[in-house]
């Protein structure tokens, strides 16, 4: 490691402005910050003390920023007693943040990004779209959830129909940036069935020539990133998933959150935290 | 930095009496990505686990919090001693802190061989890994076993003139015995403890946690054990001025400070860096306060000055008839 990267990851107090439940035990809480507000890329995390009580901080995904009042937002489940702690943080109260950390997704020449989100996945789509929502980029965005999703969706405005999928993300669509729902409950305006699945409605109907501008992004549970990659591969497609794994320091001190990566030289275990989280699919999987 | 923190350690100069431990903090550099964070903040910084050969490492998961503390078992990945040496090395500034090397084999003659190779480099010191919890063969298959601490060191020893330091597990029955054995092959220092060998489960899979299914266990939970070791250390490594980094759970001022007084001469930080990345300037500080209230002017003159309770009168209750 060289010295470029010295400083580049703040230590910050950031005060909680806001934190929704949503059914699921899912909560998008905004924090006041605007050091990661304006440093954060699309992909990056950060690393928080949820309480007094717990000692090891926890990773999660920047959902959104908002660079005018800066502040950033993180959507995430209550899975384990980091989260269950977190979730009885008040508004007001101030928790120690580690951030932005972690490479971030590389836009490329491909002009069509296609996004697929899944359950707590859907953070780092959502913070591609906002990155490219007002360039010449023509994202469509896929996000799953076998919980109910935590915003209120409907009807898209475009009334594109994707096998049955017509409803969208408020967010996204407030952004101009087109977004199909998935899951397999039976939820109005949603697509019935894996991210997959629509991710295939969606690439059959493009031609030729714009399925060579396509290049896949993905977050969300193990089995579903093998699936998108899997995709990927079929339609010879470049795919870039972003990954996570029990993590202690965050800034690539300890090597405990690694992950096995293919390289020209053989494997390599690679740290999530700063050599990723953003890893090529297909040196993955 | 505060002038009276200033200290000698097995021949090196140190600015701090902080330690940044093995494993904690990558080759030296990771830390540095943190805003406000600084080696030269630091006493000596030591370098991750390196073996002859590289190692890919254990599966994960590799970390996982347990009450008031962590498991790590990440089995000594490192990119081998070769590139430590030639790639890795160049590029750490010395004009910022010291830096030591650990270092860790499989059998005793690649022990001796990873000390000779890094004799010939500028590294500052050698730190002889005999107590790692997380790997098949070596590690702590050594250091449970004094008499074959004392074959490492000694060939160690043999093939450097670098300050040796040997690293000491707790999970052993006599660790004063184990040190004086390390003493007599000739190290130079004393590292005070490695990890405890620990285990947590996920009830809903039934498997450990920790891909290595067992692990090292750091952080305040072992804070209390670490300390008396490094007491039962001090009482054998006083009379050789064998000095000592006290490590083990070290969280706060207060925890160095205690160190200090059992016995250590400089206090290694982990674990803590994990919850705070700036602790390092904190203990400083309070360390040099501590020093001017109590009107000593060095850190030399804490050391070890514990002054045990006379403990005979437990069972005695004659007195209060």
């Amino acid at each position: 490691m060289t010295k470029e990267n010295r400083g580049s990851i703040q230590v910050i107090d950031c005060q909680i402005l806001a934190h929704y439940q949503f059914a699921g035990d899912q909560h998008i809480l905004t924090m006041d910050s605007p050091e990661i507000a304006k440093a954060t890329k699309p992909g990056q995390f950060v690393h928080i003390t949820v309480s007094d009580a717990l000692l090891m901080r926890r990773p999660i995904s920047i959902m959104s920023i908002d660079a005018e009042n800066g502040t950033f937002d993180l959507l995430y489940k209550v899975v384990g007693e980091g989260t269950r702690q977190l979730a009885e943080r008040k508004i007001g109260e101030v928790l120690s943040v580690i951030g932005p950390i972690g490479n971030s997704f590389k836009m490329t020449n491909k002009k069509r990004p296609l996004l697929i989100g899944g359950g707590v996945g859907m953070p780092p789509m959502i913070s591609i779209a906002q990155s490219i929502k007002d360039s010449d980029y023509q994202p469509f965005t896929i996000l799953g959830s076998e919980a109910p999703f935590p915003f209120d969706e409907k009807a898209a405005n475009n009334a594109e129909d994707y096998a049955g999928a017509t409803h969208t993300m408020p967010l996204l669509e407030d952004w101009g940036v087109e977004c199909r729902l998935a899951s397999l409950q039976n939820y109005e305006g949603v697509y019935q069935g894996y991210v997959t699945g629509l991710a295939k409605v969606y690439l059959d109907g493009l031609s030729a020539n714009e399925l060579a501008q396509v290049e896949v992004y993905s977050c969300g549970p193990h089995p579903m990133l093998v699936a998108v990659a899997k995709l990927a591969k079929e339609y010879n497609l470049p795919c870039q998933v972003s990954l996570e794994e029990y993590m202690a320091c965050a800034v690539g001190g300890c090597a405990g959150c690694v992950v096995k990566v293919q390289t020209e030289s053989g494997p390599a275990m690679k740290r999530v935290c700063v050599d990723g989280p953003i890893f090529d699919a297909a040196l993955v999987f | 930095m505060h002038n009276n923190l200033k200290t000698k350690f097995c021949g090196m100069s140190l600015d701090s009496p902080i330690v940044l431990l093995s494993g904690c903090v990558g080759f030296g550099e990771e830390y540095t990505r943190i805003q406000g964070f600084s080696n030269a903040d630091v006493g000596a910084v030591c370098l991750k686990g390196t073996t002859l050969e590289p190692r890919l490492g254990n599966i994960p998961h590799r970390v996982t919090e347990t009450p008031s503390g962590m498991i790590n078992a990440i089995g000594l990945q490192n990119p081998g001693t070769d590139v430590v040496i030639n790639e890795i090395m160049p590029n750490l500034d010395k004009t910022e802190t010291r830096f030591i090397i650990n270092i860790s084999g499989s059998s005793v003659e690649e022990y001796g061989e990873i000390a000779k190779r890094f004799d010939d480099t500028d590294i500052d010191a050698i730190e002889i890994n005999i107590s790692c919890p997380n790997v098949k063969e070596g590690g702590v298959a050594f250091g449970n076993d004094p008499d074959m601490s004392y074959r490492v060191v000694e060939l160690c020893r043999k093939n450097t003139t670098k300050p040796l330091i040997t690293k000491l597990s707790p999970n052993q029955t006599d660790i004063a015995h184990s040190a004086q054995r390390c003493i007599d092959a000739g190290t130079d220092g004393l590292a005070v403890i490695n990890t405890l060998m620990g285990m947590a489960i996920d009830t809903r899979s039934r498997r450990p946690i920790i891909g290595n299914n067992q692990g090292g266990l750091s952080g305040p939970a072992i804070k209390p054990i670490a300390l008396l070791k490094v007491h039962q250390v001090y009482q054998v490594s006083k009379h050789h001025n064998v000095p000592i980094i006290g490590q083990g759970g070290i969280t706060t001022v207060n925890d160095a400070l205690e160190f200090i007084i059992a016995g250590s001469s400089t206090v290694g930080i982990g674990t803590a860096l994990f919850y705070d990345p700036l602790i390092c300037n904190k203990i400083n500080d309070g360390i040099s306060q501590y020093l001017i209230d109590n009107k000593l002017n060095s850190i030399d003159e804490l050391v070890g000055t514990l002054t045990l309770n006379s403990a005979i009168s437990q069972c005695d209750t004659s007195s209060d008839k």
